[in-house]
């Protein structure tokens, strides 16, 4: 029984974990206010993906209908996606711009 | 010969460039995609390392690797140089292109807490451009000799230097 990725160890119980971490995020996700795009999109990506999790028990279909690799590489995903969230609360990307460039900056051929 | 129009492409670059500028309004100045299927983000500087995280650790874009990390000399704009970050993503297959801007005496913040990779290429940038990179662990001379005076790359560096070999 292997991943065969390297330094990527065979996840017992993924299901558990995935809803676990699924959890988090939603929860990190309430304190960002609901108009931003990241959150909506970011929910819904998520939902969709719980879903999946929730209704499919067997691990190697849920692989296939998830379609995102192994089991293992989805929740390290999952956990790159939650540590961005609480990062994403900090930094606030939903705010109009921060400073406009100087007119000539971004014309090319100069 | 011409090189083939891949429409399909293009149009999902575009909705691609218009979902990230949706959810980062705050850093992204403008979006353009070439008329070779490259996606570019124009960044505000500030905003680098939120823009390189979110690139690596979304799901709908996990550019994990950088490819490349250099800069354009451009002496007659206020902001001289122009850093660009090359993306790439395993997962969809696809290459992003992230620009921003910088003077001579303005640092940056450094892409190392983000991708690793970008160590070298950073040295490589203020050696041979003089951008300095906050937060960066190691900034030193990479290329130049030991006691090299100037960066060589500028524009207003002559081409065979100042000092006679």
């Amino acid at each position: 029984q292997t991943t065969g990725l390297k330094r990527l160890a065979v996840a017992e119980n993924p299901h558990e974990r995935l809803r676990i971490l699924y959890t988090k995020i939603l929860g990190v996700l309430e304190n960002i206010p609901k108009e931003a795009a990241y959150r909506k999109y970011t929910e819904q990506i998520v939902n969709e993906r719980f879903d999946l999790v929730k209704k499919e028990t067997d691990v190697q279909k849920l692989q296939d209908k998830l379609n995102s690799g192994q089991i293992e590489e989805v929740i390290v995903q999952a956990e790159n996606e939650l540590s961005l969230a609480r990062k994403m609360i900090q930094w606030k990307p939903w705010e109009p711009l921060v400073e406009e460039p100087p007119s000539d900056q971004w014309r090319w051929p100069i | 010969t011409v090189r083939p129009k891949n429409e399909v492409e293009q149009k999902q670059l575009c909705a691609f460039g218009e979902y990230v500028a949706e959810i980062l309004p705050k850093y992204i100045q403008q979006v353009q995609v070439t008329c070779y299927n490259e996606l570019e983000l124009l960044i505000h500087p500030d905003g680098i390392i939120p823009v390189l995280t979110f690139l690596r650790d979304h799901t709908n874009a996990q550019f994990k690797s950088l490819a490349d990390l250099t800069a354009v000399d451009v002496p007659s704009r206020q902001y001289r140089f122009e850093i660009v970050y090359n993306l790439l993503s395993l997962r969809f297959n696809s290459r992003i292109r992230v620009k921003t801007y910088t003077d001579e005496l303005t640092p940056i913040d450094s892409a190392v807490s983000v991708h690793k990779a970008a160590n070298w290429y950073e040295r490589e940038v203020w050696d041979m451009y003089g951008v300095f990179f906050a937060n960066h662990p190691d900034l030193r001379r990479i290329l130049t000799d030991y006691g090299f005076e100037g960066h060589p790359f500028r524009k207003d560096f002559p081409l065979s230097g100042y000092v006679e070999v």
